[in-house]
């Protein structure tokens, strides 16, 4: 539990300083944690509430995060050209230029240095292609029903559909709104 | 000092700044007798000063303090945990801190002075 605590803590650091030159970013690591392993070897028993207490010192991650980029004089990393072109490419890219866009705004997901990697992970998995996939669903099934012929689904098999199409078109809507929401939230000082 | 100028009309923005730019000499002023460890140094100025809620904030200054050449650092095995990490003042540091301590001196005096105007 206490080096879970501790794992947690540098996972945090790390994410929090994604931005800053790789050199740095190791170099601030390593110091923290030896700090928490000098704190550590000062302490009797090595129990829950003393890796708290440790870590509390310490302070937020993000706090220290923000000190660091100060003292290097980096500036924040804000949301911009980048970042609206990726949620928009990743939402109709994939209809705009099939399946390039999409992976156009998968690559410029992943260069941003606003996201952390949980949201680009949801960005690139919910839903890949984005729009692209209901849209060709869409077009395609009108095309081949077009006609005198009857050639329709049953009841169930229609209401089913009909399902896995709306979750098709709200999914990477939602996606795109929640990566919108945390651009924002990541650019505020 | 770039700092200052940003947060003119903010005083909690104005006293934040003011620390974080003391604070550097206040680390050179502790290395001034003795050469310390890095977690010494960062628990013995979080408690001198109280100046820091955080801990974990010291470590980018010292970081600051090792590129712009006013500390320097060598590595020291410990009896326990784990290597210790040394820092000493150099010469471009003892000038810096003699530097600003002259300065701090005819600064603190004069605002002193402006600030108590209106009781004497």
């Amino acid at each position: 539990m206490t080096d879970k605590l501790i794992d947690r803590y540098l996972d945090d650091l790390r994410e929090d300083v994604r931005d800053l030159p790789r050199r740095r970013q190791e170099e601030l690591v390593a110091e923290i944690r030896d700090h928490i392993d000098s704190a550590l070897a000062e302490m009797p028993t090595r129990d829950d509430a003393g890796v708290r207490n440790i870590l509390e010192r310490l302070g937020d991650p993000a706090d220290i995060a923000d000190e660091a980029r100060e003292r290097m004089g980096i500036p924040k990393p804000k949301a911009g050209f980048r970042e609206t072109a990726a949620v928009i490419l990743l939402l109709i890219g994939g209809i705009l230029i099939p399946i390039i866009g999409w992976i156009i705004g998968l690559i410029l997901l992943w260069s941003s240095p606003v996201w952390t990697s949980r949201d680009k992970w949801i960005g690139s998995l919910i839903i890949p292609g984005g729009l692209m996939l209901p849209f060709e669903f869409f077009f395609f099934a009108s095309y081949t029903c077009s006609g005198s012929d009857p050639c329709g689904p049953s009841g169930l098999q229609q209401a089913a559909i009909t399902l896995g199409f709306a979750i098709a078109v709200a999914a990477p809507i939602v996606t795109a709104i929640y990566l919108a929401r945390r651009a924002a939230a990541l650019s505020r000082d | 000092m770039r700092h200052m100028v940003a947060s003119g009309h903010n005083s909690a923005g104005l006293i934040a700044q003011l620390r974080r730019g003391v604070l550097e000499y206040c680390v050179l002023a502790m290395l001034e007798s003795e050469e310390r460890y890095a977690f010494d140094l960062v628990r013995a100025l979080a408690e001198a000063t109280g100046m820091v809620t955080s801990e974990g904030t010291i470590y980018p200054m010292l970081s600051r303090l090792r590129r712009d050449g006013t500390v320097e650092t060598t590595w020291s095995e410990s009896p326990s945990g784990p290597p210790r990490r040394y820092y000493r003042l150099t010469v471009k540091g003892s000038r810096a801190l003699k530097e600003f301590r002259d300065e701090w001196i005819r600064f603190r005096d004069s605002v002193d002075t402006l600030l108590k105007g209106d009781e004497s």
